[in-house]
């Protein structure tokens, strides 16, 4: 079985927030509602000035505080390590929106509910890569399994050491960064 | 913010995106909620082409029971080679904008109109055309658009009338950029071949916000595979931060830079001696020019240190040939400084002294498309007046180098104002926000006796026409064949409705046709848009059926390395040009200074540049709910200041800034940062609508336009749109 996770490497994020809108329309959210962001942080004086355009979703936890504080068992891991929401059964309690150390949960209005990043999962399944991955100009994004240490995903993590966000709380995220 | 009915979240869950099968494997309850919904809907996927911007990706767009879903890139595309922008996602949902134009409207007050019939519509524009032919006759009429795509329609229709007046947006955004280029190489737009090259220089090319998806995807290979870029830009550019190095020049200064970069590459014998040779002209001429622009001399006019400048041409010069500085757009060598020309024709003669030219990882000349035309015994092709535009493109005597057919579009307000212009057609543009000095523009527009607008919503210029002719949104109209998609190989594409119009509104070439009929000219719009798409074809092979099954079609033709040939008047590269030299401008590029200067004595002193933002472009995109987010979200509005320059004003980061000028006034909060030279302030460009039927957009942000003063440079008559030196002042409130 597969153990779906997403490396970025923020040196080449434009911070053009392709992967933001493609995520929208793909599922449904209306405009004020987004699973991700784009973040960006000037660092440096000239000539040393940089800026880092870093884009920001939901984790995937392996070890998600927002699934362990959710009442309704709303919140769980697909087979695949995918942390998704159940929107028959969350009532909206935001206990998540709380737990969640990187706050990369959101209501969405109209359905009264807490979503968040789904990985495109059903893109997934059927053989795509999530709405954010295949649109993104520069290919910042790389998605795959991983489970399998031949996968680009594992390479690339493998090469470049990528990190996830504040490994030091313990929630073993999914999504790894290159930062330099 | 509970809608009535049905949402569009619940209803594209409803239909279970994807389908259900494909999530019914899933554990916990999450069968069950694939399992408890509504019947997988209609999924239809239709290829077409964007109209995001001017690039006109290829995109699939999913429509699910029957309404506009989401979009996809189609891969083979050499123009997005499978990606989609922002905008291209975003500007999907405008087909259901309530601020659309729903039916042809006639202006009956300022800012009142009237719904009428298309017939009615025909008949009084074909009237008051008439009166105006016989008072002023027909080189009265003028045509302003976005020439692309239907171009061939809207032009034949405006030679139809007997006027030769077919404005572009071309004055205010890449007139010296392609003039300059098609001088010394004989073509206006070379391509970069970014996906192999060793080191790429960006000369205020933004390619991450005036955005080329191919070229940000070839970079990002060429970037794995080990290739360097660096970007010479005022600010900090959204580029810049995928780039290895960013120089931060004076702005305005470009020239120098590239002046001093032949100037080491030639003295210190970099140069690529067999292409200089064999593929270029005028070479010792201008080594002699340029020995005087040394490091050193460079240095007090960019504000670059001379070391560093000699090490980017030792950089460039290790790397040719296969290497570039790129072709550029708007920034620096579009229609932005006094030198932007003398600028391009620096870069392309410094890609000459690189010998990119046909080489593998530089510059090359794309692979053209050839498309059949009607057949002129049934289907008569007007004559095409001669001589020049009545704005003086292709004057000899005034600018002999700006082509008719694209003009100077900022001039339309003034020959309205001298009565020279009576009866206007605007298809694609929006002149009273996108040139400079809106005052003056809307007092020209006014003084016409007839606007047409052919736009799908209440644009600044569509507030002001007489009459509004909607055409159907490009996700609901066909439009012809078209081959810019074309990159390395030959491609043809076409853009076709995915909805039906949801409103009273036609595709162009309809409205065109049935236009036509009333203004006596309906002999040249004798024939269908598939006719019209067929004869395009006939020559390639390619059958429309085909071509609307697969959306793109590749043809071929691949464009392989080898040696270079230049269709200038030589057949050479020229570094001396004999067409410069016949018309009596600088024949060999030098340096030339730029119009205005701040005030160094004085802080509140600065020139004002702009820029676009990724999400952005042009002026509508910002009335799309989706990308507006986007800027608000992310405080995307502010004008970026200096740290040293604003503290000496007193300015925090985030507060309010009042900026003026002679021309205009503009308040915006400052973004206080490392990233722009001290002489320059940073507008982005995308804001400042101020149509009050744009109503998400109105009134938000501000333009650089508000104070840009009207200038034509003296060589092409471009609007020189960043010689604006403006006052900035801590806002009191």
């Amino acid at each position: 079985m597969p153990r779906y996770g997403m490396a970025i490497d923020t040196t080449k994020c434009i911070g053009c927030h392709s992967c933001r809108v493609a995520c929208q329309n793909q599922n449904g959210l209306d405009y004020k509602e987004t699973f991700n962001w784009i973040k960006n942080r000037e660092r440096g004086v000239y000539p040393s000035f940089d800026k880092e355009y870093i884009p920001l979703q939901c984790n995937h936890c392996e070890n998600a505080p927002c699934q362990r504080v959710c009442p309704t068992g709303a919140t769980f891991t697909s087979k695949e390590g995918v942390v998704l929401v159940n929107p028959n059964t969350c009532v909206g309690c935001k206990y998540c929106m709380e737990a969640c150390p990187y706050k990369m949960r959101v209501v969405d209005h109209q359905l009264g509910i807490v979503e968040k990043c789904r990985f495109c999962i059903e893109l997934v399944r059927a053989g795509g890569t999530p709405a954010c991955v295949s649109t993104c100009p520069t290919q910042v994004r790389i998605f795959g399994d991983l489970n399998d240490p031949n996968s680009e995903i594992s390479k690339f993590i493998a090469q470049t050491g990528a990190l996830p966000l504040r490994p030091d709380l313990g929630t073993s995220p999914k999504i790894f960064y290159k930062r330099s | 913010m509970k809608k009535p009915g049905m949402s569009r979240r619940k209803f594209l869950i409803g239909s279970a995106v994807g389908g259900a099968s494909v999530v019914a494997s899933s554990y916990m309850n999450f069968e069950a909620w694939a399992a408890s919904e509504k019947p997988v809907e209609d999924v239809k996927v239709t290829p077409t082409l964007c109209d995001g911007c001017g690039n006109w990706c290829a995109i699939n767009v999913y429509t699910k029971g029957g309404r506009i879903w989401k979009a996809e890139g189609i891969p083979i595309a050499g123009i997005n080679h499978g990606r989609v922008c922002a905008k291209g996602h975003a500007l999907l949902h405008e087909v259901y904008n309530k601020d659309r134009v729903k039916s042809p409207l006639k202006r009956v007050g300022p800012n009142k109109f009237e719904p009428i019939s298309w017939e009615q519509a025909y008949k009084e524009i074909g009237e008051r055309l008439q009166t105006i032919r016989e008072k002023y006759g027909p080189e009265s009429f003028f045509l302003v658009q976005y020439p692309e795509g239907n171009a061939g329609l809207t032009n034949r229709f405006i030679n139809a009338l007997g006027s030769q007046n077919s404005f572009s947006h071309a004055s205010t955004c890449f007139l010296p950029r392609n003039i300059g280029w098609w001088i010394t190489t004989g073509n206006a737009k070379p391509e970069q071949d970014i996906e192999h090259t060793r080191f790429g220089l960006f000369i205020g090319r933004n390619l991450g916000a005036g955005l080329q998806l191919r070229q940000l995807s070839d970079m990002s290979k060429a970037k794995d595979r080990g290739a360097k870029f660096v970007v010479v830009d005022p600010r900090f550019s959204e580029i810049a931060a995928f780039a290895h190095q960013w120089i931060r020049i004076r702005p305005g200064a470009d020239l120098a830079l590239m002046l001093a970069l032949a100037n080491v590459i030639i003295t210190e014998n970099l140069y690529q001696k067999d292409f200089v040779e064999k593929y270029t002209e005028g070479f010792d001429e201008w080594a002699e020019k340029v020995k005087e622009y040394t490091p050193e001399w460079a240095e007090q006019r960019t504000d670059v240190q001379k070391d560093v400048i000699r090490k980017l041409a030792h950089d460039l010069a290790e790397a040719a040939p296969r290497a570039f500085v790129h072709r550029g757009y708007h920034g620096a060598m579009g229609t932005q400084y006094k030198n932007s020309f003398q600028l391009v024709r620096t870069i392309g003669c410094v890609n000459g002294l690189l010998g990119t030219f046909n080489q593998r990882g530089g510059m090359f000349f794309a692979p053209k498309v050839q498309l059949g035309k009607l057949d002129p015994q049934k289907h008569p092709a007007p004559t095409v007046p001669e001589g020049p535009m009545v704005d003086g493109s292709g004057d000899p005597e005034r600018y002999p180098l700006t082509p008719v057919g694209l003009g100077l579009t900022h001039a339309i307000p003034e020959l309205a104002i001298q009565g020279k212009l009576k009866a206007g057609f605007v298809y694609h543009n929006n002149p009273l926000r996108t040139c400079p000095n809106p005052a003056r523009v809307i007092e020209g527009y006014r003084k016409l006796d007839l606007l047409v607008s052919f736009d799908y919503v209440l644009s600044e210029t569509a507030t002001l026409s007489h009459y509004i002719l909607p055409e159907s949104y490009y996700l609901e109209r066909d439009d012809v064949v078209h081959t810019h998609l074309s990159y390395q190989s030959k491609q043809v594409s076409i853009r076709q409705a995915v909805v039906k119009p949801l409103y009273d509104t036609k595709p162009m070439v309809v409205i065109l046709n049935e236009l036509s009929q009333h203004l006596g000219i309906g002999e040249y719009f004798n024939w269908t848009l598939e006719e019209y798409n067929q004869a395009a074809l006939a020559p390639l092979g390619v059958t429309l059926d085909r071509l609307k099954k697969e959306g793109v079609i590749d043809l071929g033709g691949k464009w392989e390395p080898g040696e270079p040939h230049f269709s200038t008047a030589s057949g050479k590269l020229e570094f001396v040009s004999s067409i410069l030299k016949d018309n009596n401008m600088p024949a060999m590029p030098d340096w030339e200074e730029v119009l205005v200067h701040p005030d160094p004595k004085d802080p509140h002193s600065f020139r004002l540049v702009h820029g676009k933002q990724a999400h952005l472009t042009h002026t509508r995109s910002i009335n799309q709910k989706y990308l507006k987010e986007i800027s608000q979200l992310n405080d995307m509005t502010k004008v970026w200041i200096h740290p040293a320059r604003a503290i000496a004003l007193g300015i925090k980061d985030g507060e309010c800034m009042t900026i003026s000028n002679a021309v205009g006034k503009g308040r915006a909060r400052a973004m206080v940062t490392e990233g722009i030279h001290k002489d320059c302030v940073f507008l982005p460009s995308g804001y400042g609508v101020f149509s009050r039927n744009l109503r998400t957009a109105f009134g938000y942000g501000i333009s650089y336009n508000d104070f840009l003063p009207t200038y034509f440079e003296p060589m092409l008559g471009h609007c020189m749109s960043n010689e604006i030196i403006v006052r900035v002042e801590k806002t009191v409130t």
